[in-house]
Parts: structure tokens; sequence; C-alpha cells
């Protein structure tokens, strides 16, 4: 009883009743928005207009303050350079170029992380090995790398492949890693007691577990491998043989057709969005989201 | 009630034939040698080991051209040469200046960018916009361009690091922002935080992975696109700043073309050795004060 007699007393307060409170307008949430508001809340609809006004801008901006073309150009030259290339020039074949050396890059390179990650899982000197391994080569630009392997392969495809390899390498053998060390206790434990062993438990129980991270590597890991390609052609582009995209870009830079770098910046941008928006979006909607592991 | 199965009821059992566990195994004391394989840093410290005793055995043994793949030891040796004559230091110096300085700028940027996009959902539709579009352009692809307008020198690299920085950066932090829970907001606008305080106490710290996540792979960009623009245009710089020499890339692509390839390796030491340094010391510091203390990212 001492104790309670210690304790605050509680305060009660005499009850009221707020009077002047205004009526709640709901007229305006009720409203109908007009046609003009409903358009302009499609989301598509915004983006369109910006990207419109940009274009328009860089228009307006060109020609009335009539700037050299050879300084820049008007988006309608570039885009018209752009259309003639595509169709008349062989601008397609340098595109094609470019993703065929992309595929056997990237493609190696998911390859070669695939036995790496095994490895690493399956043993501690490996799992050691991929962890100094990444630390170590992660932060080097395989750019850089490109030098040495000029002098290895020669001037051509199988230095560019190279360079991708190193690029994609390491980032997706990291995160699948990181991704595989993360699975939790449980899901090893489910899959062990429906009997999972060696390549099957890896393939059913830990891929699917681990598959944000791993997509994460893959994504990340195009990214370095689309710098890299486009910096390598732009830079070493004459050497390696037929030529890409990067080097179409480098070609007009100096010739100073500076419509012809836009129209090939317009390229690089097109392929980036469709396979970061189209494919790896499609994959992440089919794969994580479906599955619940990660909000769209 | 009778759909209801019955309950199986099992006999009792006693099982005999368990055997006495074997816990001497377990009590083992460890011998001294695999305590020490199971430190870590010896692990992996003996793994770097191997791997330069089997590049300098390979090297001597199978006899290869020192102009292919020269030993570990005459990589060294470089790499103390340049340290001392070729002033590889100034280089990375002049490297880091102007990624510094294209980092903060870019910085700036985001920040604008970002601002605006979280007060107006029109300034976010203008993010949203370009950094669909301008993402995925490797910033590299803009160095012939930022060469034409702003010739040949420190600002052309300083415009394409910008690119690299700005729209990671400010897509990751844009992300981070939206993704502050309403909870965390109410939580916030309940203590009486409003603007400045508002964002600086509250959406700041709730957005800190994903800002950071943003920040790191602009690092990574950066540092990417640095070294390649300065493997071509490195020399330009090294005449406009009015030094003797140009950057880290300048001195692997000027000794790859003097077929100096010891010197060439000592300069991709240099570039591991300044991206382990930014990333596991510079981010992993940050991190391990911030979030991981915080407890929103597990180590």
């Amino acid at each position: 009883m001492s104790t309670q007699k210690n304790l605050p007393q509680p305060v009660i307060r005499p009850e009221f009743i707020n009077e002047d409170i205004a009526d709640a307008h709901t007229g305006d949430v009720a409203r109908e928005l007009s046609t003009i508001e409903k358009i302009w809340n499609i989301n598509g609809v915004r983006k369109v207009v910006i990207l419109f006004s940009l274009v328009a801008t860089w228009q307006a901006y060109t020609v009335i303050m009539n700037v050299e073309p050879l300084m820049f150009p008007t988006f309608l030259f570039a885009a018209e350079r752009l259309v003639v290339d595509l169709f008349q020039g062989d601008l397609i074949l340098k595109i094609w170029f470019s993703v065929k050396v992309l595929v056997y890059g990237y493609g190696t390179g998911m390859a070669i992380a695939a036995v790496l990650v095994l490895w690493g899982t399956s043993s501690r000197i490996g799992g050691d090995f991929i962890a100094m391994a990444t630390a170590m080569f992660n932060p080097l630009p395989s750019i850089a790398m490109l030098p040495l392997a000029m002098l290895w392969f020669g001037l051509g495809t199988a230095s560019l492949v190279f360079v991708l390899v190193h690029a994609v390498l390491w980032a997706v053998a990291l995160n699948t890693h990181a991704g595989f060390k993360n699975v939790s206790q449980t899901l090893r434990m489910i899959g062990e007691n429906y009997g999972l062993k060696g390549v099957p438990f890896v393939i059913k129980v830990l891929v699917p577990a681990a598959l944000p991270s791993i997509l994460t590597g893959m994504k990340v890991g195009w990214a370095f491998a689309w710098r890299t390609l486009i910096g390598a052609e732009l830079v070493f582009g004459a050497s390696s043989g037929g030529g890409g995209l990067g080097w179409y870009i480098f070609e007009s830079s100096q010739n100073i057709e500076t419509e012809g770098v836009f129209a090939g910046l317009f390229m690089v941008i097109l392929i980036g969005i469709t396979v970061e928006n189209v494919l790896f979006r499609n994959i992440e909607l089919k794969t994580v989201n479906r599955w619940g592991m990660q909000r769209s | 009630m009778s759909n209801v199965p019955e309950i199986v009821v099992r006999s009792e059992f006693e099982a005999e034939s368990i055997g006495d566990a074997v816990k001497a195994d377990v009590a083992r004391k460890l011998t001294p040698l695999e305590r020490l394989v199971d430190m870590d840093g010896v692990r992996k410290f003996s793994i770097l080991l191997a791997l330069m005793i089997a590049w300098e055995l390979y090297t001597r043994l199978s006899g290869v051209s020192e102009l292919i793949l020269p030993t570990f030891s005459a990589t060294a040796t470089a790499f103390y040469d340049a340290l001392v004559n070729d002033q590889l230091l100034i280089m990375v110096k002049n490297s880091l200046t102007i990624l510094v300085m294209g980092y903060a700028i870019g910085l700036v940027i985001a920040t604008l960018l970002t601002t605006a996009a979280i007060m107006t959902r029109f300034g976010s539709d203008v993010l949203s916009t370009l950094t669909a579009m301008l993402n995925p352009l490797p910033a590299i692809a803009l160095l012939p361009l930022a060469l034409l307008w702003f010739g040949l020198g420190s600002s052309s690299i300083v415009f394409t690091l910008l690119h690299s920085v700005i729209w990671p950066v400010a897509l990751n932090a844009h992300t981070g922002f939206m993704g502050v829970s309403d909870t965390q907001r109410m939580v916030g606008r309940n203590y009486g935080l409003r603007r400045v305080n508002y964002v600086t106490k509250l959406l700041i710290p709730a957005a800190f992975p994903s800002i950071l996540m943003g920040l790191k792979i602009g690092w990574a960009y950066a540092w990417r696109t640095l070294i390649a623009a300065e493997l071509v245009f490195g020399g330009a710089i090294a005449d406009t700043s009015g030094t003797q020499s140009g950057g880290l890339g300048w001195f692997v692509f000027a000794n790859q073309m003097d077929m100096r390839i010891p010197h060439v390796f000592a300069g991709l030491f240099t570039v591991i050795l300044v991206g382990v340094i930014v990333e596991s010391l510079i981010f992993t510091t940050i991190e391990s004060k911030t979030i991981r203390r915080w407890g929103m990212q597990s180590s």
C-alpha cells in the first residue's frame, strides 16, 4: 500500500465540448476533376510532356541562338543523322558488333563467376579466395586492364572480351557470394530436410533464395560492362577491328560531325534503357517481385 | 464432429540402442596450427602470399617475356622506382584532385535535383525522366563532346565526372526519400520537426542506406570514368595544370606505350590501392559509424 501512495495521482480533467470547429468542407474532395487535371494525373502524359519540352528547348535554343552546328547541332539535325545512318549507313552493323562482343563477354563472365561461387560456397578456402579477389579486383576499373589485354591478346575482339569478363566477373561473384551467405539457416534446413544435396541444393534453394542479390550483381555487372565496352571502343576502337558503337561516336567526333556524336549517344541511351527497363525489369517482375521478395 | 479424424494414439517406447554421445572431439583443445588457420586475416594473407609466389614462380620457370608478363619482383621494383623517380604520388594527387572536384560539384547538383524532386510532383517527374534517360549513358561517351565544348583540359574531365556522379546519386537519394515510411514521417511531425530540421533529422537518417548506396555507386562510376578518360587524354591535363605529370591513368597508358610493362603493373597496383582505400576505409567507416550503428544494415 505504501508504494501506491508514492505514485502520482491521475489527473482528471473536466469534460468539455468544442463548439467552434467549423463545418468540414467536403465539397472539394467530392468535386469531379476537370479533364485537364485528369490528363495531367496520368504518369505517362507528364513524362512525355517533359521529354517533349526538353527536346523543344534544345531545338529552340540551337535555332534561335544560331549556335554553330559543329559545337551543338539542332535536335532535328541529329535525329535526321541517326535515321539516315540507321537505314542507309552501317550503324546497325556497328551496333550488332558491340552487342555481340558484350554478350560474349557477359556470358563468359557469368560462367566463370558461377564456377567461382560454387567453389566459394563449398569450401572455406574458396570463400576466402573470393573475398580476397573481389576486394582486390572490384575497385580496379576494367578499362585500365585494356592496355595489358591488348598486349596479351592482340588488337581484336579477344581483348575486348577479356576486359568485359573482368568487368562482369567480380561484381557478379561478390553479390552472388554475399547472397548465398545470407540465405537463412531455416531455408537451408528445409532444403536439407527435403533431401536436396550438392547441385540440386544450390539450384533449388540457394539460387532462388539469393536471387535478389544475384540480380543486383547482374545489373551492376551489366552497368560496368556497358560502360567499359563504350569506353574501350571509344578509346581503342580503331584497333579492335570492326568497330562498334563507341567507335562510331569517336569517328564522328574526329570528323567533327557533332550530329553523328549525338546520334551515337541516342543509340547508347536507347540500348541502355532497353536492357535496364525492359530486360532486367521483366526478369524482376517474373521472379523476385512475383515471389514477394521485393516490392515493385 | 464425426468429420474430424480420430486421434492416433501411439504406444510409448524407450529407445535402448542410442550409443553414448562422443563429446571428446568437441571438448578437444585445438592445436596451434588449427587456431592459426581459423584466423581470418592469416588465411587471407596466405592466399595473397601464395598468389604472389605462384606469379613469381610461373614467370621465372616458364620464361615468359618480360614484355608480356613481368615477374612479381620486377613489378615491385618498378613500383618503388615509380614512387621515387616518376612522381607517382603527384600523379595520384592530380587524379584525386580532379576526382574530388567532380564528385563534390556532382553531389551539390544532385542535392539540388533531389530537393526539387521531393518538394513537387513535377520535379519528381523531371528527375525520373532525366535519370531514366541519362543513367544508362556511360559518362565516358560524353568525353568527345566535352572536349569539343570545354577544350583539352581538366574541365572536360570534370564535366564527364559530373555526369557519372549526378544520376546514380540523385536516383538513389530520391528512391530513399520516397521509401521513408509514413509512420516515421508522422513521428517526426509529432515531434514538431519542420523544414530543414525535418529533412536533416528525419528524412536523411531514414533514407541513409539508400543515399550511401548512391554515393558508393557514384564513386565507382566516377573512378572508372576518370581512369578511362586519363588513359587517353591525361597528357592534355598535364599541360594545362602546369605540373610535369598527368594522372594515374596516363601513367599506365604512357608506360604501356613505352613498353615498360613492369611500370604498367605498378600503375595498376596503385589504381587498386586507391580503390581499396576509398572503398574499404572511407565508405566502410561511414557505414559502420552510421547505418550499422543504427541497426539499419547487418554487417
